[in-house]
């Protein structure tokens, strides 16, 4: 499959599938209710609670399912204007599903501080320290950088958050099933995943929220996932994260291996064939099989036309639903031009990839470049 | 091989029967939609325009792809519109996206993507004369937009194709529902394409502070109070705030001109007031579609998109055209492009830099 967007979204697994099938049809009822059907479908939910409690180190009553990374995202940051600190540090590189949570909670009182991140795409600790000011609640820095890849210092930050007393959330959505998660150690308070980065189905996510806390309702109804999440609970879904969410970190080392593998002859063939190449984000704290390239003087939404003529999905920049190409904001906020930031494309390799599919998308860049060269 | 067009696709239903036009002709049709503005708010509609078009295209086997173009539009079209404004001019931003965006980016962009030409949907035509290719109004009188062509040069329409030149809109509707194609009744978009629906006056408020000064009547008399005068055109009637009690009688006031030195709005009351009409205007940085100034004194000028024929003589010297009109026209504005017709040929025009 010459599909090389896994950062933007994987395919399911076909043992996913399969449970979510098998879920939708004998597992249907309402697991409010007390009847058998109930019961089983309650069953099936708090199994998955525990395959996601296992695959990210925490116990199972810390697991709350939502509609996604962003729901889970949104619940956490909109619990600040119940706090009495409503000043937030985060970095600029954050998924809109911060950012844009944070803009639009500062007229209910929320503040935020940005910190910027070097030229490899990572957050300073020490920034993070000095933006925390007395007002400071909650500190949200992303596990990895979904365009980039780079893994941020959450353990460093964490012991910041700890002396100073303040709340810490993760957002995790790019991380889980490719680098080990293990909640207890990061020191996180909060942690936000998407079961469709992982193998799972899209539309369902869960937010950790350590022991001992409690958030207020976004959406408000039933008394589901003990009161932090009402509505009838999307089982087949759940069902299929939680799985999705086990197999992943079940297989995560030779996930590692392989996606590492991928990327590297990519890397080697495409410095071969283009020696002008920049590698963009960090050399080595990064997510196995992504890489960010730029192609000095191609632009990438050409790049991406050819090779979407040839079958092959790469992107640019991060994904965006009206479907267009702008210079990536995380790139620029790294620093770099936007003559050289318009040429970046990112690859994700995914499980299903081979180095068959290496070569094949190896092949059609060196057509495509010399195409681009001959008609310019 | 059939020869590979690419179809400069909006979501509109202009563009759609392009594509099908041309498919059906049996071209290699791709498809492109072209992003040129950044969302800076709600009113921007560009994720609904890329959804239509995906769904037209879906409808067509067509291939859609996407491209932006809003650092080349910022920096070619928007900072001299905004400069124009700046300057206290109308500037008329299509014309120039036309010359800078579609048919230079896009184009070389199609190029590039293996493309012999490229498509939009505009109603204009295009014919062979004498080696040149010529431009002419397209059939629909009443949608023709020949006027935002004008500054193409031979290079540019060489390798454009209008398909629905010789169409009506009605005509273009019913063959769009004929075919299926789920956009044929959306409604046509209107204005600028960076503004949309918004009011203007709050888009321009985004980069022009506020200058308020006075505004007087032409004869002298202070009537009221202006906010900046980037924020008023020539001929504008509403939103002057002038209120009752300061005419002689009860018509309406419109804008006359705008005294920049002084910062003071010039306005007269009553639609047929002399002072909004103008016999002559000066036209600079004059573009001939053929390279060739016209042979007749005698043309026909339009000074703003749809109007009707405006008969003239116009008199070229050292590349500035003085126009005498027929009839004395309303509200000429400077910054807009005055566009001349010899009957159907849109020979090309220039920018209106005054009038008297």
């Amino acid at each position: 499959m010459h599909y090389f967007d896994h950062s933007a979204t994987t395919p399911l697994h076909p043992k996913v599938k399969k449970l979510m099938g098998e879920v939708g049809d004998f597992h249907f009822g309402n697991p409010s209710s007390v009847h058998a059907f109930g019961q089983k479908a309650k069953i099936v939910i708090e199994t998955a609670r525990g395959q996601m409690a296992k695959a990210v180190g925490c116990n199972s009553n810390e697991i709350f399912f939502t509609s996604g990374g962003t729901e889970a995202n949104n619940l956490v940051l909109w619990n600040l204007i119940h706090q009495n600190k409503k000043h937030v540090v985060t970095s600029v590189i954050e998924h809109p599903a911060v950012l844009k949570v944070l803009d639009n909670l500062e007229e209910f009182g929320v503040s935020y501080t940005a910190v910027g991140v070097d030229k490899n795409g990572g957050v300073n600790p020490n920034e993070v320290q000095n933006a925390i000011t007395a007002d400071t609640g909650l500190i949200s820095i992303m596990l990895a950088n979904n365009e980039m890849g780079t893994i941020q210092p959450i353990r460093e930050i964490s012991s910041i958050a700890k002396e100073q007393g303040i709340f810490l959330h993760s957002d995790a959505v790019q991380a889980l099933g490719k680098i080990p998660i293990n909640a207890k150690d990061l020191g996180v308070d909060y942690m936000s995943f998407s079961a469709h980065k992982f193998y799972g189905p899209k539309g369902v996510g869960a937010l950790y929220i350590r022991k001992g806390l409690k958030l207020q309702p976004l959406i408000i109804g039933g008394s589901q996932e003990r009161r932090v999440r009402a509505g009838t609970e999307n089982t087949p879904g759940i069902a299929g994260c939680g799985l999705a969410a086990e197999l992943a970190v079940n297989s995560i080392q030779d996930t590692h291996t392989h996606l590492e593998s991928l990327a590297k002859a990519f890397k080697e063939e495409i410095k071969r064939i283009s020696p002008d190449v920049i590698f963009n984000g960090h050399p080595k704290k990064n997510l196995p099989g992504l890489v960010n390239v730029s192609f000095p003087g191609y632009r990438s939404d050409l790049l991406m036309i050819y090779l979407d003529r040839e079958g092959i999905a790469v992107s640019s920049g991060s994904a965006c639903s009206s479907g267009d190409i702008k210079p990536s904001r995380i790139l620029s906020e790294m620093e770099i031009n936007d003559e050289i930031n318009i040429c970046s494309l990112r690859i994700s390799f995914g499980t299903g990839n081979t180095l068959e599919d290496v070569d094949y998308l190896t092949t059609c860049f060196k057509s495509t470049l010399e195409r681009i060269r001959s008609s310019a | 091989m059939p020869e590979h067009i690419i179809v400069g696709m909006s979501g509109g239903v202009d563009s759609a029967v392009s594509a099908l036009l041309l498919k059906e002709q049996g071209f290699d049709v791709e498809c492109i939609f072209m992003k040129n503005w950044e969302e800076d708010s709600d009113y921007c509609t560009s994720e609904q325009d890329y959804k239509d078009a995906l769904l037209v295209c879906h409808e067509l086997g067509l291939q859609l792809k996407t491209v932006n173009f809003s650092i080349e539009y910022k920096k070619r079209v928007f900072d001299l519109f905004l400069k124009e404004y700046a300057a206290g001019r109308t500037p008329n931003p299509d014309t120039l996206c036309n010359k800078e965006i579609k048919f230079k980016a896009f184009l070389n962009y199609a190029i590039q993507l293996g493309a012999s030409r490229i498509a939009t949907g505009h109603y204009a035509r295009l014919d062979q004369h004498n080696g040149s290719v010529i431009l002419l109004k397209g059939n629909d009188g009443n949608k023709d937009q020949s006027y935002f062509l004008f500054m193409l040069n031979q290079h540019q329409l060489k390798k454009a194709i209008f398909p629905i030149g010789e169409m009506t809109k009605k005509d273009v509707r019913n063959l769009a529902r004929e075919k299926g194609l789920p956009n044929y009744d959306r409604k046509d978009s209107t204005g600028i394409c960076f503004i949309g629906e918004r009011n203007f006056n709050d888009f321009l408020h985004q980069y022009f502070k506020s200058d308020p000064g006075n505004i007087i009547a032409v004869n002298q008399k202070i009537v009221g109070k202006h906010d900046g005068l980037t924020f008023y055109t020539l001929g504008q009637r509403q939103g002057l705030g002038i209120g009752g009690g300061h005419g002689e009688k009860e018509e309406p006031w419109y804008v006359v001109d705008k005294d920049i030195k002084n910062n003071i709005l010039i306005v007269a009351q009553g639609h047929d007031h002399p002072d909004l009409f103008h016999t002559y205007l000066t036209v600079e940085d004059l573009h001939w579609i053929t390279n060739q100034e016209p042979t007749t004194k005698n043309l026909n000028v339009k000074i703003r998109y749809r109007q009707s024929d405006q008969p003239c003589s116009v008199n070229i010297t050292n590349g500035t055209a003085i126009v005498k009109f027929d009839t004395p026209q309303f509200a000429v504005t400077p910054g807009q492009a005055a566009v001349f017709y010899d009957g159907d040929i849109c020979l090309g025009g220039g920018t209106i830099k005054s009038r008297n």
